[in-house]
């Protein structure tokens, strides 16, 4: 019993220490921020890695989602004979919160996993070591640009999620269903609000969720023991941790912006 | 060290290390070790697995920092220098990893321009020309555009060098260079260590297992056991100093000072036969 | 290398443009251009005595165009008028000052907003004006009752008189539900109240001072507009030569049908003999000693 409470405890204590230290990681990530100006090409590499390398999964994912919705919202529409509102309901639903969310999830497993395992390669193999050893600042050169990186790829991902997500709604319901094209558009320009619904949901939610995704990899990635067995651990982690921090926060985000 | 007990480094001694302890995970690695190392020479630092002769080297470069004591590098006490300092003073010190630790990111040429890169703004002429010339130096200016993983370990390892010394700095700390490498690879290591010192007057500090390696190429040997320095000499004579720890290290005995149990509780009690033996 | 470099550039460069033309394109493509805040904009005040559900951000529109939004709304201490703040494009700065401003809602069931009708005054409303004649926000039963041919219920409150009628049953009639006698409305419904004795509902009546010839006689009903509308109170003249007075009480009232009874009644064809509809359709007396 005794033993159990207390191994209850270490894992509240644990849990805790890693979102302290993970907190304390992004101070030191940020105060790195002007120190890693010098090293603007890395992020631009990191961009092309964790951004432009996301492209295809994040448009054939959004594009899936835009059409299974509207699938789904046609058939229970047209119970009410109101098929013509399920442009509209796809773009709300996208906007405010599948699009930030799945791109979100999506991201962690594709771009946070290859930044956590790769760090957690780089320390294995002492590359972390060796750039200390050439005076370079790994926190400078390694962490800030992968987390800046993020943090600029995953509204444009977002963005390009949803208009593909529209697209793929479009193409089912108007092309494929026969909603009437210019009522699919003029319902959906009549509701969708550039400040709520654009600048909100979609760049200011998943702003939010790059800064964590990218953080918790990051953190992850050098944290982690620097053994095969941790690596694989780590990865798994970011995975989880960001999943829960993702839609933990998207609540919190949308009860806060309402 | 007995004959060198000043308190301030001399031309001759590059790096001096004074009282040096550090307790690690409650292990006590470096119990008030004194050491130096001469400028100019090739000194080998040797000794059994885990004795912390890598952590000796981190030491120096101020990868971590002990729990007491000073470490002169050219004159600055390692432990004391801000984070500036320190990465200035590394600039002139090169370092060679167990694993070479290229950056898998970039390839051979990549890796050797990287500190140019990231220190200088020089033209882009003139650090092809910089790396090239350290790629011939270790005779892998053909293999300028292969990545890491095309290269096999002996070349990782030119490779490595080429970019430690792509600085031309004043030391250069090796950490186990002959470690899995075939003869061939192992004289071509050997070789380049030599030149370098030779050549270019590079401190060199090596830390190695291979006494007949280090006896080909190093001034002076310091063998350490128990975070204390247990002999030190010529590497062709230390071997016949008779110290039991010399015997057992450069003999290869199971047994001796290096104990061949780790140590354990009672043997019979952990069988159960404790409350027999009473 | 260099080569090597500059295809990573040229590869985020076209992902950061990609992703900026999908922003553009949700921006313009999905949501009216028109919601965008605008820039150079003025400022007047509109004050009403109910805003409804109106809330800031809403659309004012001239002419059914978007041409600004409600910045603010406020109740100032003291005050039983709301003032709402209009931030309106530049672009319409030639609104009179006789304009009406006007909350209306989109649709039967949609989000309200504030339409502006042009009034013809030379006077054009300044940055930080005031429109004076406003319309409040019309409860949905008010349009509903409207919709169902209630007709323009008065609004001048000042000339009415009060009577009183019991109903053994009021349905869903809420106060401000219209009074009509020949189907046009002629009061409104001011308070409804149980009764905590004879346990019925007692609901007055406020009928316009110009209809003051209303036999003492006539009967009370409370009347669902269509099968969905709100609930109003139906008079039915009777013969008595003397008039309702202010104070005065209904005696003959019928209560409200439910909707269930309605339907049962449409379905059976509203046969005089079903004992259901005689029952429902009684005369309520109210007990003795009333008046």
């Amino acid at each position: 019993m005794n033993v159990r409470a207390s191994q209850h405890n270490n894992v509240v204590v644990q849990s805790l220490a890693q979102i302290g230290n993970c907190g304390l990681f992004l101070l030191t990530l940020l105060v790195a921020i002007p120190r890693s100006f010098r090293h603007v090409r890395e992020t631009i590499r990191q961009l092309w890695f964790v951004g432009a390398m996301s492209l295809t999964i994040i448009m054939v994912c959004g594009l899936f989602i835009g059409m299974v919705l509207m699938l789904q919202l046609y058939n229970v529409l047209s119970i009410f004979g109101s098929t013509s509102a399920s442009g509209m309901v796809v773009a709300l639903a996208v906007y405010r919160e599948l699009g930030p969310v799945v791109t979100a999830l999506l991201f962690a497993g594709r771009a946070g996993t290859s930044i956590t395992a790769e760090i957690g390669l780089m320390r294995a193999t002492d590359q972390i070591d060796a750039m200390e050893m050439m005076a370079v600042d790994p926190i400078a050169y390694v962490a800030t640009p992968r987390f800046l990186a993020g943090l600029i790829a995953m509204p444009l991902l977002c963005c390009v999620f949803c208009a593909m997500a529209i697209f793929g709604g479009h193409l089912v319901g108007v092309t494929w269903l026969g909603i009437d094209n210019g009522t699919f558009w003029s319902n959906m320009t009549a509701v969708v609000v550039v400040h709520t619904d654009i600048v909100n949901g979609v760049l200011f939610k998943s702003l939010v969720f790059g800064a964590v995704v990218s953080l918790i990899a990051v953190f992850q990635g050098f944290t982690t023991p620097p053994t095969s067995e941790g690596v694989a651990y780590a990865t798994t982690r970011t995975v989880v941790a960001s999943s829960i921090a993702i839609l933990a926060l998207d609540f919190v985000l949308t009860a806060f912006l309402m | 060290m007995t004959d060198t007990v000043r308190a301030t480094p001399d031309d001759s001694t590059l790096v001096q290390i004074r009282g040096l302890t550090t307790v690690l995970n409650g292990k006590t690695i470096f119990d008030a070790l004194d050491l130096d190392i001469p400028r100019g020479k090739v000194t080998a630092i040797m000794g059994p697995s885990g004795t912390g002769k890598t952590t000796l080297l981190k030491h120096i470069t101020g990868q971590m920092r002990p729990d007491a004591g000073k470490i002169h590098v050219n004159g600055q006490n390692v432990p004391e220098l801000s984070r500036e300092q320190l990465y200035k003073l590394r600039e002139g010190i090169g370092y060679l990893f167990q694993n070479s630790a290229l950056l898998t990111d970039f390839d051979v040429f990549e890796n050797v321009a990287f500190p140019l890169r990231q220190h200088t703004k020089l033209p882009e002429v003139l650090i092809r020309n910089l790396v090239l010339l350290k790629l011939q130096a270790v005779g892998l200016r053909g293999a300028a555009r292969l990545m890491p993983n095309e290269l096999s370990g002996g070349m990782a390892r030119r490779v490595a060098l080429a970019r430690a010394i792509v600085f031309d700095p004043m030391l250069i700390l090796y950490d186990e260079p002959f470690v899995g490498l075939d003869p061939v690879a192992l004289n071509q290591v050997l070789k380049l260590i030599r030149t370098l010192n030779q050549t270019l007057g590079i401190t060199s500090v090596l830390v190695a297992h291979e006494l007949e390696a280090v006896k080909q190429v190093a001034d002076h040997v310091f063998l350490i056991a128990n975070g204390k320095v247990v002999a030190q000499g010529d590497p062709k004579t230390i071997a016949n100093d008779g110290s039991p720890w010399t015997r057992q290290f450069f003999g290869g005995e199971a047994d001796g000072p290096v104990p061949f149990q780790y140590p354990a509780g009672d043997y019979a009690q952990a069988l159960g036969f404790a409350g027999a033996a009473k | 290398m260099s080569q090597q470099r500059s295809s990573y550039a040229v590869g985020t460069g076209l992902f950061i443009v990609l992703g900026f033309a999908a922003l553009a394109y949700l921006a313009t493509q999905t949501s009216s251009v028109a919601n965008v805040h605008q820039g150079a904009s003025y400022t007047v005040d509109a004050h009403f005595t109910n805003i409804g559900a109106l809330k800031e951000r809403a659309p004012v529109k001239i002419a059914g165009v978007r041409i600004g939004q409600v910045q603010s709304i406020t109740l100032p201490p003291g005050q039983e008028v709301a003032d709402v703040k209009l931030t309106i494009d530049k672009s319409y700065d030639r609104i009179p000052q006789d304009s009406v401003v006007t909350i209306f809602t989109s649709g039967l069931l949609g989000d309200q907003y504030v339409g502006i009708d042009y009034g013809s005054s030379q006077q054009f409303v300044a940055n930080g004006g005031t429109l004076a004649r406003t319309k409040s926000s019309q409860p949905l039963e008010e349009m509903l009752g409207k919709f169902f041919g209630a007709g323009g219920v008065s609004d001048n409150i000042g000339g009415t008189y009060t009577v009183k009628a019991d109903f053994s049953n009021v349905g869903t009639l809420s106060v401000g539900a219209p009074v009509k006698m020949a189907g046009v409305a002629i009061g409104t419904v001011q308070t409804v109240v149980a009764d905590p004795v004879k346990l019925d509902a007692k609901v007055t009546l406020a009928i316009d001072k110009r209809y003051n010839a209303i036999p003492d006689d006539s009967s009370a009903a409370v009347f669902t507009s269509g099968l969905i509308g709100s609930q109003y109170v139906a008079i039915q003249p009777g013969g008595s030569p003397d008039a309702l007075k202010d104070g005065d009480e209904m005696v003959l009232t019928q209560s409200a049908m439910q909707l269930e009874d309605l339907i049962g009644k449409f379905l059976v064809n509203g046969s005089s003999s079903d004992t259901k509809s005689a029952g429902n359709g009684k005369s309520d007396i109210p007990p003795a000693g009333k008046h």
